[in-house]
């Protein structure tokens, strides 16, 4: 008998710690040595080569220079004394309430590879993304609106490797992520594409509903009838409801003014973060934020391009955070920051030796990201890298232990959230061994 | 050595060590604790040793000395180490994996006492004897690392690494290896210095650096004496195999079938198969559907495109008895039957018209050949066996590199050979283009020839032997063998480059240009009115451009004294070395002057900036119309495969074992060498042995496959469930004698589908109706016994086509180049629309990064690699795009406006119309009258809205807003397309 799917609410394997994630994802590659990882060693030894040693980590050997320093001042925050870089002022606040871990680490130095691996736990396209294991897992508390939203920049631009961010892979279409566009039409194809009296779409609903009902009738018994008049029924329900959610006239100005909204900078990012929180308040089950194009991607002028991605969101999230607590939501939803790799702790030059436009190619090796919510212990600071911050040397965490760690906190558990595909029982985490970074939760 | 603070290289250091530097030291035995030899061989000998052994290893696992514990299996662990949680033969024993199913368990006291033995630490009384490296050890990191600039196609400083005696010769630096002293061997000073590989060229020559567990190895070989041992490829021989046993192949998918006999005469054989099953369950057949319904059945079954309506008034007034069969064939006989056939292959060769993998996802631009390919077979019926052939090994057939000329024979056959080439590949990107990445292309290629043609799930022998069905992990590595001599993972060509990330110079590619001589003199001749056209063009800015450098020369003589004027203009004509004296002079004074360059034109003369302009964009214009050259997308063999060797785990940098070319060893008798005998000089032939043993008449799995497949899209089921895993965690055959006989015959009967579509629709079985009765409904819910004929959705592609065909714009064109997409900003991408209307959706472009919105919504898969089943999702976003979506709106008005051609305005005529072509039948009377009283209200709303918008307006009616009646009609054909009887097929 083939299994029928659907998006109903679904057991956990165990108590969960959170019902909703809020991911918010920084394609391209965040600076740990700038952002969450401070390196005195890297200011003593500004300028020295090791080229020799890190070549197999170089994407562009020709642009290679010397170890660099971090641009940027650190200072420690909050009662815990996280260290946080002056680039994020904002979340400086909130440290207390993130727990962030040094010691991630990818196996790929490009981005496709790379992305492909932290989507869907392995460097090669075509797999379930984590939403959708996520939304296969759980199915959903709202049926009116997707399991699985992904809100990508208000630009349009889609991100690197675009909708292969949020397949569904082997798992079945319904469990793929749904674009959510913050202006025009919220979902393609919501709206009529063409312009006609609401009395004429009623009558053709109506004749259409007539005659699927005529038509069922001489098909008594059809289950895949029901189905497809269901689907209908839903789809009108959908537009009401995306409508709704989408519908940021219902905030307050305070509000919008905590997220950024309407300031220049931080409007589109800011807009992404309150529809984020809108959605999960509406029972949508995973949210997926991408930021404009690849911002985070800092191969030169690391000196003013990372300021400025980080003054885009910096604000937004931190009025999410803050927004999430103030309304008792930051139990119930785990929020997780980072991107598909960090960067190396050596300069790269593509524009000739001044090191004032440099900038830091892509680094796999060590990386930070954090999390909050979800009984997450704020304060921590887990895992560290080497002393120059190129490998995760201390607890490190692969990718497949976080999505473990994500799968956890929703209280599923990676080995038992399987899906038989072609006569065997494939998994998020794969047939790697995986720990569960449980020294992040209280 | 960079100046580091010493800390930090020691953080570095120490983490390599970290990685690569886990030793087992093997605590020495005192009287108490158990020794290997005396203790624990025993009990391997009497339960592990008949696997295990040095002569079988399976699992590549060796337990009959310490040595082979040490070493481990193909996992490339050892078996044994110092903790005892993390010690495989521990791991395996406790779990109760083994001794595997079926064998007696080990006692308690023998597994206390493996127990004991591994926490006391492993004693052996075994000497320990050094390890011996051989070249088989080596080679493979050589290989990976170095053979790109040292090997076949280049060898830098005269130096080239695959042999030992190559590698013992040198280059020009003299030896690079003293046996016996690694500290001199100038190969290992170079790369302990990291100056080799060159750290900036890692990217370009898609390697990375040794690791230091490698560099010890080579190390170790030098030590030893950098000795060439006596090692032949792992290849099948006439002795019995030891890995794969008789009980093995004792499996029903595994053994060749046998046809089994129907006995009734009354019935076909497929009818009295299935029967027989419905006899067992207790159930009845359902009554054969109605004649209506069969046609429209038919018609979707073989061409997916509803049937023309006055098709379908023929075949209703034919009352012969033969008059179903004259439908089948019919359609079977139409061009169509291959457009929509050939898609479910194209499906399981996961074709595609772009790379896919990187962003940038290039455009595979001769992909379409192999499109075509398909198609044209499937509608000439070639051969089963024929078309795998020439899609295995089609470049093995043919001398084609030697041939005066090409034939359409020949062509064909290199173009079938991109069935090969159809799996996602990013390697045309150097960053990802290593040996890891390509062994992904080479994995892909032998996934889908093992899920598409084999029905076996190849790939999980690629990282251990397969953990379900009987095959070894060193058969799989053996496939990886067959196509080496095409596919090497050493000695790669490059896809379509991604643009800006490759920098390798001249990298060689995958075309070739064997076309025919019919194609390649259609494509001169297509040129040539294109390049006549440019030439023109070229003529007339030319003319121009005279006309104004006249002008020129004129305004600047003014300078010149006027009698000088003629010499002057005389001397300009002549070129500088046939000047005379006094032109010479007058050249000197006044040349320069006079000459003015196009640009220098374009400067001076608006006029002729505006001609240049104009000339230009319209020359570029058709320079882009010239058509390419046509060239074929192949995989062909050149002739010296590397060397293949086992990758543990799957892992390229953990090689085991080298094997030679060969084929499941559970599909043969397992004592037959795999034998070649290349047909086209300069090839191996391996993959032409391979493909004729694949479709030999009596292989146990190729005809039931495919047999399965075809019944599979008749049935929407198939009578294996599993399509792609006929092995042993696949399903077992609904009706096994069924599948047999099918296989059986359908060989018999030349390997024809056509043959096997008319045994089939021509079945009482087909032609149940799909009405569901209250026992079938009970008793065989999910149709496994075939009581009745299933109801089903409709699949992207007829789907698309019957919006188009039914609203008569689709241009049944068929071949050739796809028909580019386009994206919106929105998200949305749909095809271009042809002169004529669009084309069928095989015809489409298949982008993988760029698939058309309603093709996706409605289950088109992403090729990762290719597809066996496609879903069959029921989605809201399906509801909305037929609803909302712009052009299906736009669709539906043309159906209007086509009906009203048809019918004029009598609204009953419409309404018949509508159903007819739409539907395939005509309206009921409650249809007609429902659709009369909808047709009037909606009417009447456009009426008034006309009315109000005319308001605004100046009160005249636009001549191209379609007036209330039609707009009204577009709703109802909308509506129409919208329904379930639209979309369902009964």
């Amino acid at each position: 008998m083939r299994r029928a799917f659907d998006l109903t609410p679904k057991k956990t394997h165990f108590k969960p710690r959170a019902k909703a994630v809020i991911q918010l994802f920084m394609q391209g590659g965040p600076s740990q040595v700038d952002l969450f990882d401070p390196k005195p060693e890297l200011d003593r030894n500004h300028g020295k080569s090791i080229l020799k040693d890190i070549a197999k980590d170089l994407s562009s050997p020709d642009a290679a220079g010397g170890l660099m320093r971090s641009p940027f001042k650190f200072a420690q925050h909050g009662q815990a004394g996280t260290y946080v870089s002056e680039l994020l002022p904002h979340l400086s606040k909130h440290v207390d309430d993130i727990a962030v871990v040094r010691s991630m680490f990818n196996t790929h130095q490009n981005h496709e590879p790379a992305l492909f691996k932290i989507q869907s736990g392995k460097l090669m396209p075509g797999l379930p993304s984590l939403g959708s294991w996520v939304t296969y897992g759980l199915g959903s508390e709202n049926q009116n609106l997707p399991a699985y939203v992904v809100l990508d920049s208000p630009e349009g631009r889609l991100p690197t490797n675009s909708g292969q961010n949020w397949q569904s892979g082997y798992l079945p279409p319904l469990y793929q992520g749904t674009r959510m566009r913050s202006q025009g039409t919220p979902i393609l194809n919501l709206k009529p594409e063409t312009d006609e009296p609401s009395s004429v779409e009623k009558l053709s609903r109506d004749l259409l509903g007539r005659l699927d009902r005529m038509h069922k009738a001489r098909r008594p018994g059809e289950l895949q009838l029901d189905a497809r008049i269901a689907s209908y029924e839903l789809a009108a329900r959908m537009q009401l409801s995306a409508s709704d959610a989408l519908d940021i006239t219902q905030e307050t100005p305070e509000t919008l003014e905590a997220y950024g909204i309407g300031e220049k900078e931080t409007d589109g990012y800011g807009r992404q973060c309150l529809l984020a929180r809108r959605l999960v308040e509406r029972g949508v089950r995973f949210v997926q934020l991408f930021t404009v194009g690849q911002q985070w991607d800092n191969h030169s002028n690391i000196g003013t391009s990372l300021p400025s991605i980080c003054g885009k969101t910096d604000l937004p999230i931190a009025g999410l955070l803050a927004d999430l607590k103030q309304r008792g939501l930051m139990d119930d939803v785990l929020v997780v920051w980072g991107g598909e790799f960090g960067r190396l702790p050596i300069a790269q030059m593509r524009q000739g030796n001044d090191l004032k436009k440099a900038g830091r190619d892509h680094g796999p090796p060590g990386f930070s990201v954090w999390f909050a919510g979800a009984g997450v212990k704020g304060g921590t600071v887990y895992g560290n890298t080497d002393e120059i911050g190129w490998n995760a040397a201390e607890n490190r965490v692969s990718v497949n232990d976080w999505h473990a760690t994500i799968l956890h906190a929703l209280g599923l558990h990676n080995e038992e959230l399987f899906f038989e595909h072609h006569g065997f029982k494939e998994k998020l985490t794969g047939v790697e061994k995986v720990r569960i970074v449980d020294e992040i939760f209280a | 050595m960079p100046a580091l603070p010493r800390r930090i290289l020691l953080s570095i250091f120490a983490l390599v060590t970290l990685q690569f530097g886990v030793t087992s030291s093997i605590v020495a035995s005192d009287a108490d604790v158990p020794v290997f030899e005396q203790d624990i061989l025993p009990v391997i000998k009497a339960r592990c040793a008949d696997c295990h052994n040095a002569a079988t290893a399976k699992g590549g696992l060796d337990l009959s000395s310490m040595a082979g514990v040490r070493k481990g299996g193909e996992s490339g662990e050892p078996a044994v180490v110092e903790s005892l949680d993390e010690s495989m033969l521990w791991i395996m024993i406790e779990g109760g994996d083994m001794p595997p199913e079926g064998e007696t368990p080990l006692t308690k006291s023998e597994i206390d006492i493996i127990r004991r033995w591994i926490k006391s630490g492993a004693s052996s009384s075994a000497t320990e004897s050094e390890t011996i490296v051989t070249q088989h050890d080596v080679l493979p990191y050589l290989y990976t690392r170095c053979v790109v600039c040292h090997g076949a196609r280049r060898q830098e400083a005269e130096l080239d690494l695959r042999t030992v005696e190559s590698i013992l010769k040198g280059g020009k630096s003299g030896p690079i290896v003293v046996p016996g002293r690694p500290a001199e061997s100038l190969i290992l000073n170079r790369i302990h210095a990291k100056d080799m590989p060159p750290p900036k060229e890692l990217i370009r020559a898609g390697v990375r650096p040794m690791e230091s567990s490698e560099i010890n190895l080579l190390a170790k070989w030098i030590e030893q004496g950098a000795i060439k041992h006596d090692i032949t490829p792992d290849v099948q021989t006439a002795q019995a195999d030891g890995l794969v046993s008789d009980d093995d192949r004792d499996f029903w998918a595994f053994k060749t079938p046998v046809k089994p006999k129907s006995r009734d005469s009354d019935l076909s054989p497929i009818d009295y198969f299935v029967r027989k099953k419905l006899d067992e369950h207790k159930l009845t057949p359902s009554q054969q559907a109605e004649k209506l319904t069969l046609i429209r059945r038919v018609a979707f079954d073989l061409t997916g495109l509803p049937p023309q309506w006055n098709d379908v008034e023929r075949f209703l007034t034919d009352d012969s008895k033969n008059w179903y069969a004259k439908v089948v064939d019919h359609y079977l006989g139409s061009s169509h039957y291959g457009e929509r056939w050939g898609r479910y292959w194209l499906d399981v060769a996961g074709y595609a018209d772009s790379e896919g993998k990187r962003s940038a996802d290039p455009v595979r631009s001769h992909a379409w050949r192999y499109r075509d390919y398909v198609i044209r077979s499937l509608n000439e019926d070639k051969p089963y066996d024929q078309f795998l052939l020439e899609q295995l090994a089609g470049d093995e057939l043919y001398d084609f590199e030697n041939s005066d000329a090409v034939t359409d024979e020949m062509m064909d056959a290199l173009v079938a050979t991109g069935f090969l080439r159809m799996v996602p590949d990013g390697t045309g990107s150097d960053i990802v283009d290593t040996v890891a990445e390509r062994f992904e292309v080479v994995a892909d290629e032998i996934e889908v020839l093992g899920s598409s043609v084999m029905g076996l799930t190849l790939r999980c022998a690629q990282c251990h032997s397969h953990k379900y069905d009987p095959i070894p992990q060193r058969d799989y590595y053996r496939l990886v063998s067959v196509f080496q001599g095409a596919y090497d993972v050493y000695d790669w060509l490059k896809p379509t480059s991604v643009a800006g990330q490759s920098k390798q110079k001249n990298p060689t590619r995958r075309y070739l240009t064997q076309v025919s001589n019919d194609v390649t003199t259609q494509w001169q001749e297509a040129r040539r009115p294109v390049e006549d056209q440019v030439k023109a063009a070229q003529d007339e800015l030319a003319e121009k451009e005279a006309e104004f450098r006249a002008k020129f020369i004129a305004e600047k003589l003014t300078d010149a004294p006027t009698e000088q004027h003629d010499a002057i203009r005389e001397m300009l004509k002549i070129s500088a070395p046939k000047r005379n004296a006094e032109q010479q002079t007058l050249a000197k004074k006044y040349e320069k002057k006079l000459t003015a360059t196009s640009a220098d034109l374009v400067k001076k003369y608006p006029e002729f900036r505006k001609v240049k302009a104009a000339s230009d964009k319209k020359i570029k214009a058709l320079n882009a119309r010239i058509p390419k050259q046509p060239m074929i997308r192949a995989l062909w063999d050149r002739g010296e495969p590397s060397p293949t060797w086992v990758f543990r785990r799957g892992e390229y940098t953990n090689p085991g074992d080298l094997v030679g070319p060969g084929v499941p060893s559970v599909l043969t008798d397992g004592q037959t060498p795999f034998e070649m005998n290349p047909e086209r000089p300069g090839s191996t032939g391996r993959r032409l042995a391979f493909a004729k043993w694949l479709t030999a008449p009596q292989h146990p799995l190729t005809a039931r496959v495919i047999v399965n497949r075809i019944w599979f899209h008749h049935f929407g089921r198939g009578i294996v469930e599993s399509l792609g895993n006929f092995g042993k965690t696949g399903v077992a055959p609904t009706h096994p004698e069924l599948l047999d006989w099918l296989a059986i015959s359908f060989v018999e009967n030349g390997w024809s589908f056509k043959w096997l579509h008319r045994q089939i629709l021509l079945s009482k079985t087909w032609q149940q109706s799909s009405t569901l009765r209250p026992e079938s409904e009970e008793r065989d819910s999910d149709n496994r016994w075939l009581s009745r004929m299933p109801l089903r959705r409709l699949e992207a592609e007829p789907l698309r086509d019957s919006l188009l065909v039914t609203s008569g714009q689709l241009d049944t064109t068929a071949f050739g180049s796809p028909d580019a997409v386009v994206g919106r900003a929105d998200g949305l991408v749909t095809a271009k629309r042809q002169e004529a209307g669009w084309r069928r959706t095989v015809y489409v472009q298949q982008r993988r990064s760029t698939l058309p919105s309603i093709l996706e919504t409605f289950d088109l898969p992403q090729m990762n690699p290719n597809c066996v089943e496609r879903p069959n999702s029921m989605v809201a976003s399906q509801a909305l795009h037929l609803l909302n979506n712009g052009m299906v709106r736009d669709l539906t008005r043309q159906f209007a406006e086509r009906i009203e051609a048809k019918a004029g305005d009598d609204r009953y005529k419409q309404v018949e119309e509508v159903y007819q072509d739409a539907l395939s039948r005509k309206p009921t009377p409650e249809e007609t009258q429902l659709a009369l009283e909808v047709l009037t209200q909606l009417t009447s709303e456009w009426e008034n809205r006309v009315k109000s918008d005319s308001n605004v307006k100046d009160g005249s009616v636009n001549a191209e807003t379609p007036s209330a009646e039609t707009l009204a009609l577009a709703n109802f054909c909308h509506v129409i397309m919208n329904s379930a009887e639209f979309l369902f097929i009964d």
